[in-house]
């Protein structure tokens, strides 16, 4: 099962084998299926990025998702389709500039620290090194990141990331849940319950926090 | 039930199979011309805004709603998707800071025919009668200029036309619902038995969600994505509890019109009209009175943006209060982790709820409480909640692929209205040119202390459930107040019966006029409101 599983990098999906939803879109409605399934054809091309941001964007994100290998979810087209659109939430602090201009600074910020630790724009770094910058801008807390709130900036790039990774199918497919829900719905709520077509966790006991007890 | 729909007949006007919206009397709908000086120009069509409507048509008044966004039709506009959602949200631009300031966005504010409650979860508990004393009672906060017994029939009345469905109710002022509770998905299951042997009282609901059918609306069909608005007809917004009859009995509902301003005649001090964008081009509609319901953010901002010779400072804000005692509640979310699958994105994520902790306890260093309920936070959410921890890479897809293991519950704190948690008008302009809303939020310390206490009791009822782990996070939800009535001018912007002090037939009718928000969700109460004064209005009209 482990080549058909339609995950991100298609890896073998532990915990839902064989789980697709996409083979459930037949019980979906007509505009849900034409707004997901948006998602998993051909991506936009990048146009708010500039190619030294889209490449720092790049990585970032295969950072923030620990996305390594192709087919990846097309996180950097996704966010950048929706900063051309100026599909944000229009709120903004009043200590920071609207989300596409934090886009700009905090990328090129994020390339002038690599730059000054390793003499290499962000997205040439290793993996590692990417690692520990990113650390670091998160141990800053609410500490000034160049001249920013460093943990409004974090919360902006997950809060994008996550946005794109957590509306693909692909993404539903490791995590269990069987997307659209309308007009079939659910008839078995509850706990240990599952309709026909969900799949039964086969590692109930991958507890994430478990590992750190 | 009987008396429902007599009083109000807009579950049994919408088409019983197919598409879900009203099509044929929205094509028959009347239309006012921007000259006809209509009885009374609503601005905003959500809960307050089209209760309001709905009301007065029956009363025989001419109206006419303005609403910045769309005329929702859930079959074609609506989709069972937490990312395509955007849309719903109100996204112009908006400023905020304080040393605790409020996102706003998708949590917060909608837009469009239905107003937020297009995509509020569905909660529809009352206030308890202490809400309308908290001063008297505690020394915090205000004392409302009604009481709780001024809107007892207000209550039952929209209870009866959402409809809301729920367990007897034994808080504040006890009371049975118009429908049975609906059956409990694995996050409500959770939360009864944490419950239960915590010795916390809880129940299921109260939700304006039908259990069953409801004149032609269909019965929920437990899919969890009442956020993103309710493709069903099951759950309660304006848009089908109220517009259809509203329409129904000769109200105008304008789509995609965006007040800007409000007219007054310099000489008599009385308002004259409202302006408005439509297709970019700018129209006034002449009106005998005007009601504002755009949402305690929009509502204070257009106050302000309406400034005459008469009003330099902004539209009834004489004494500096338009803008001021905003309010949010603590919002607390806390999630905890089972062996077994809970598949918490099943069933609405309003399940179950308990108001044990909702009043003053004189134990406690603090005033007033706050509300526990279930919450369900679809993927996107859930991974928000999840980063908050400072999970990021692996350790995220980690716990995101353990998602059908969690359970989440959220509180309300009833966070206390402070005259420097306002909004004012930013420097920046929005695509019309106008000033946009800057919100300014801080905590004091008693809401730091009712967050502390409520994510204490939150984290126990899980851990008694039987949570391996549990991981809380700070939010915020339910923007109220910003033009708050009061018994007097120096105190309020509008009196006991949502009239302006400062302009005779002007009205505010949405949640911005809540003086104290208690720890349950606003919508009911707002909606109760408007019905209210939409009798006042009526009768002093016909008095006078
Ligand atoms: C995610 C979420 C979940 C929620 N869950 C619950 C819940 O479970 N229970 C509960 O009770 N409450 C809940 N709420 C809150 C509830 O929806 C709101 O409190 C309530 O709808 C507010 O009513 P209102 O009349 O003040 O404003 P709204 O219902 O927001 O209506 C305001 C309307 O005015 C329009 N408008 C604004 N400015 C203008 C203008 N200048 N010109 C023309 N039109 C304008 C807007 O488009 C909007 O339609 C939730 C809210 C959100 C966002
Ligand atoms: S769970 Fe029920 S009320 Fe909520 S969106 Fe689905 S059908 Fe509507």
């Amino acid at each position: 099962m482990s080549e058909a599983d339609a995950t991100p990098g298609r890896s073998r999906n532990e915990r839902f084998p064989g789980f697709n939803v996409l083979a459930q879109t037949g019980a979906w409605d007509d505009v849900t299926v034409g707004v997901v399934m948006k998602r998993i054809g051909m991506p936009p091309d990048v146009r708010f990025f500039t190619p030294t941001e889209e490449a720092a964007a790049r990585a970032l994100f295969d950072q923030l998702l620990d996305q390594r290998e192709e087919p990846r979810v097309p996180i950097v087209n996704m966010v950048d389709a929706r900063l051309a659109e100026q599909e944000t939430d229009g709120w903004h602090y009043d200590d920071m500039p609207e989300d596409g201009q934090v886009w700009r600074d905090t990328l090129a910020a994020l390339d002038a620290d690599a730059m000054a630790a390793h003499a290499l724009p962000f997205a040439a770094c290793g993996r590692r090194e990417q690692a520990a910058l990113l650390q670091s801008i998160l141990s800053l807390g609410s500490g000034a990141w160049h001249g920013l709130n460093a943990e409004r900036v974090w919360s902006l790039w997950t809060r994008y990331a996550c946005t794109a990774f957590y509306s693909h199918p692909w993404a539903w497919n490791e995590i269990g849940f069987p997307g659209p829900a309308y007009p079939r719905g659910y008839k078995h709520a509850g706990v240990n319950a599952r309709e026909p077509f969900e799949v039964r966790d086969r590692r109930p006991d991958d507890d994430p926090a478990a590992r750190r007890r | 039930m009987s008396g429902v729909r007599e009083r109000n007949a807009s579950a049994w006007l919408l088409p019983a199979e197919g598409s879900r919206s009203d099509h044929r009397l929205r094509d028959d709908m009347r239309r006012f011309d921007d000259s006809d000086e209509v009885d009374l120009a609503i601005v905003g069509c959500g809960a307050g805004g089209g209760t309001l409507l709905q009301r007065l048509a029956r009363r025989g008044w001419r109206v006419v709603a303005l609403d910045a966004g769309p005329f929702w039709d859930p079959e074609a506009d609506w989709v069972s998707d937490e990312g395509g959602s955007h849309h719903l949200y109100w996204t112009e631009p908006r400023v905020i800071s304080g040393s605790d300031p409020v996102p706003l966005g998708s949590n917060n504010s909608g837009r469009g025919v239905g107003g937020s409650m297009v995509h509020f979860a569905g909660y529809t508990p009352r206030f308890h009668p202490s809400d309308f004393r908290t001063w008297t009672n505690d020394g915090v906060g205000a004392d409302w200029p009604i009481s709780y017994d001024d809107l007892r029939p207000y209550y039952r009345d929209i209870e009866e036309e959402l409809p809301v469905a729920g367990d007897y109710w034994p808080w504040g002022d006890p009371h049975g619902y118009p429908q049975r509770p609906h059956p409990v998905g694995g996050n409500g299951e959770v939360f009864l038995r944490g419950a239960l042997k915590l010795g916390i009282l809880a129940k299921v609901g109260p939700v304006g969600i039908s259990n069953g059918r409801f004149g032609n609306r269909a019965h929920c069909i437990y899919r969890g994505f009442c956020l993103q608005g309710c493709k069903v007809n099951a759950k309660a917004s304006p848009l089908i509890t109220h517009v259809p009859d509203a329409l129904a009995h000769g109200a105008e509902v304008r789509p995609n019109s965006m007040v800007t301003r409000i007219h007054i005649d310099e000489r008599s001090g009385r308002a004259t009209g409202v302006e408005y964008v439509r297709g970019g081009i700018s129209h006034v509609q002449r009106a005998r009175a005007v009601a504002v319901a755009g949402y305690s953010i929009e509502t204070p901002r257009l106050l302000l943006l309406s400034t005459s010779r008469r009003f330099p400072a902004g539209l009834c804000n004489d004494f500096d209060l338009v803008g001021r005692y905003l309010m949010v509640q603590g919002a607390p979310q806390t999630a905890g982790r089972f062996p077994a699958e809970i598949r918490m994105y099943k069933a609405p994520p309003p399940e179950v709820s308990s108001e044990q902790f909702y009043e003053t306890d004189p134990a406690k260093p603090y005033k007033r409480g706050f509300s526990v309920q279930t919450v369900s936070p679809l993927p996107i959410t859930w991974a928000e909640h999840v980063c908050a921890q400072g999970y990021w890479g692996q350790a995220l897809r980690a716990y995101l692929r353990d998602y059908v293991h969690w359970t989440c519950t959220g509180a309300l704190c009833e966070f206390l209205p402070q005259p420097e948690n306002r909004v004012t008008l930013s420097d920046e302009r929005d695509r019309n040119g106008l000033r946009v809303a800057h919100f300014a939020y801080s905590q004091c310390d008693n809401d730091r202390q009712l967050m502390a206490a409520a994510q204490d009791v939150m984290e126990r009822l899980q851990r008694a459930a039987g949570a391996e782990e549990v991981i809380t996070i700070k939010r915020y939800a339910h923007l109220v107040g910003g033009a708050r009535m009061a018994a007097d001018e120096r105190h309020g912007v509008v009196d006991a019966d949502g009239r302006a002090f400062a302009v005779p037939n002007l009205y505010i009718t949405d949640g911005s006029i809540l003086p104290t928000q208690g720890s349950a969700n606003p919508a009911l109460t707002i909606m109760a409101l408007a019905a209210r004064i939409a009798d006042r209005m009526a009768d002093h009209a016909r008095a006078g």
